[in-house]
């Protein structure tokens, strides 16, 4: 019974460290987020690059993306929220602002496509530079 | 008046090893120029960094093993942890705690094997703990150089060597740097300067100072300070010495393992070849420095050996510079110390352990016959 109780007792601190330890990976994970604003062909159409686009990660300063710009933001934990707003032309006015929350979770790092993000498509996540495929990951309230 | 100097001269060889640095120091800090507000700086960030990995030498200490060279086992294992850590790209204080994690049990099997060699090796733990330390430093460039990217996968190229495997020399640890140290920032104005506390770290060193506190006072810890005393009284006692022994040795290397985290996570840099080699020696070095011998240490002897040792550390060179011209040569004699230091420690503890046992051996045999004529 002793050996039982010892045994079990010493499973439930190894389960308890390996959940502590995912729970630290899970939070403590960094994610470059890739933004694109290049033109792109889907099902056969184009969606053209914006012309200027304006985006914020996590509340952070605006990143300024210009027709055909490439730019990274760096955002650490599981969940991150993304700003976006269309201009409608070069320095003009905010023609379409769209706001969501991003889950990355396990996953690394991601490429956001902003003309495809734009039009309310939702395949609008690509694979990073330098990967194979797109990584999984769930947008909320897109 | 006798009885006083012959104190007076014991006091001095019991702590002649500080009094020598307080006394280079003294002449080194005006030497150098430095501003008093950047010397405090200095040193409370060099008390952060490497306080902990000295404070990981204190138990193997109590149970009568000596400085526990093998403290670089429990580095290497923090290392591991840390290159673990940055492939999976996890940062901050999870980042940190997470590679302490990963490390955790590699430090106690390297540990287990350890304790079990010098078990075999009692009265040569010093020498035997030195050489192991060479032979796993072997396995460590083994594993680090050639399975990691083949064998452990290691995903992010930044780390890997441009053959597709092994670990560069460099490793950035951008993701973990300052983060204790920067976790609760505090600073004050100080002569002229402002000096920034590394309040985080300073209070994981004092929790660790309570731990060994409470750690002496305990079944364990008693065990261990009787096996210090005398290991045939203690397996007497029915202690288990050998057991109790690779637990010192255990909880040594996985806090030298934290200990090394702790110090990689300030410099932000991992040399990953050559940090452990430098966690041991310089540990050591300064232990000695603050007046612990190899049968004897404590908490305040970690303080003062810190504060002095890298006292010389921060002036030496520019000491070196303004009375030679070059700085190179305070370097050298930074280097040349902290080697010597280990020599002289352990050539005063075999001279004190003599002049005691003689001692000793003159008090059983009492008063001299001279002496007995005259009463």
């Amino acid at each position: 019974m002793k050996t039982f109780m010892r045994f079990f007792q010493r499973t439930v601190l190894l389960a308890l460290l390996i959940a502590l330890g995912t729970w630290l990976f899970y939070i403590g994970r960094e994610h470059r987020v890739f933004l694109d604003n290049k033109s792109i062909e889907r099902d056969g159409k184009n969606f053209r690059a914006l012309e200027q686009v304006n985006v914020s990660v996590n509340g952070g300063d605006p990143i300024e993306l210009l027709a055909r710009d490439r730019d990274v933001a760096v955002t650490v934990g599981p969940k991150f929220s993304i700003k976006v707003e269309v201009l409608d032309s070069m320095g003009g006015d905010v023609a379409r602002t769209v706001e969501m929350t991003m889950e990355p979770g396990f996953g690394k790092d991601m490429m956001i496509s902003l003309p495809l993000l734009n039009a309310a498509r939702g395949d609008f996540i690509l694979p990073p530079p330098g990967a194979a495929s797109a990584p999984e990951t769930k947008s909320a309230n897109p | 008046m006798n009885k006083t100097g012959k104190s007076f001269w014991a006091l001095l060889a019991d702590n002649a090893v500080p009094i020598v640095f307080i006394v280079i120091s003294a002449i080194a800090i005006p030497l150098s120029g430095f501003s008093a507000s950047y010397l405090v700086q200095e040193l409370l960030v060099r008390i952060g960094r490497n306080s902990f990995l000295i404070l990981s030498l204190l138990i193997p200490i109590m149970a009568g093993m000596g400085l526990n060279f093998g403290m670089v086992l429990g580095a290497m294992a923090g290392q591991i942890g840390l290159i673990l850590v940055s492939d999976w790209s996890i940062v901050g204080i999870p980042g940190m705690v997470l590679a302490m994690m990963v490390g955790t049990p590699i430090a106690a099997v390297l540990g287990v094997f350890c304790g079990n060699v010098l078990n075999r090796a009692k009265g040569q733990e010093m020498v035997t703990g030195y050489i192991l330390g060479f032979f796993i430093n072997g396995v460590y460039q083994l594993v680090v150089l050639y399975l990691m990217g083949w064998v452990i996968p290691i995903t992010n190229p930044i780390l890997l060597l441009s053959r597709g495997y092994g670990i560069r020399n460099a490793v950035s640890l951008i993701g973990v740097r300052g983060i204790l140290d920067n976790l609760i920032p505090v600073s004050f104005p100080f002569m002229g300067g402002v000096v920034r506390v590394p309040l985080a770290t300073l209070l994981v060193i004092a929790a660790f100072c309570v731990f060994i506190v409470w750690f002496r006072r305990t079944k364990l810890g008693q065990d261990m300070r009787a096996i210090g005393q005398s290991q045939s009284v203690s397996d007497s006692a029915g202690i288990a010495v050998n057991r109790t022994r690779i637990i010192a040795i255990v909880i040594s290397t996985v806090l030298a393992c934290y200990g090394q985290i702790i110090y990689l996570q300030n410099m932000g840099t991992l040399n990953t070849y050559n940090s452990h080699d430098q966690a041991g020696m310089f540990s050591i070095a300064a232990l000695l420095i603050g007046g612990a011998s190899v049968s004897r240490a404590s908490i305040a002897n970690v303080f003062v050996g810190v504060i002095l040792f890298h006292l010389m550390f921060i002036v030496a060179p520019m000491a070196g510079k303004n009375l030679i011209g070059q700085a190179q040569i305070g370097e050298y004699f930074r280097v040349f110390v902290s080697y010597g230091i280990i020599a002289i420690a352990l050539v005063l503890h075999a001279w004190k352990r003599n002049r005691d046992r003689e001692a000793a051996r003159r008090s059983l045999r009492g008063p001299a016959e001279g002496a007995k004529e005259a009463a």
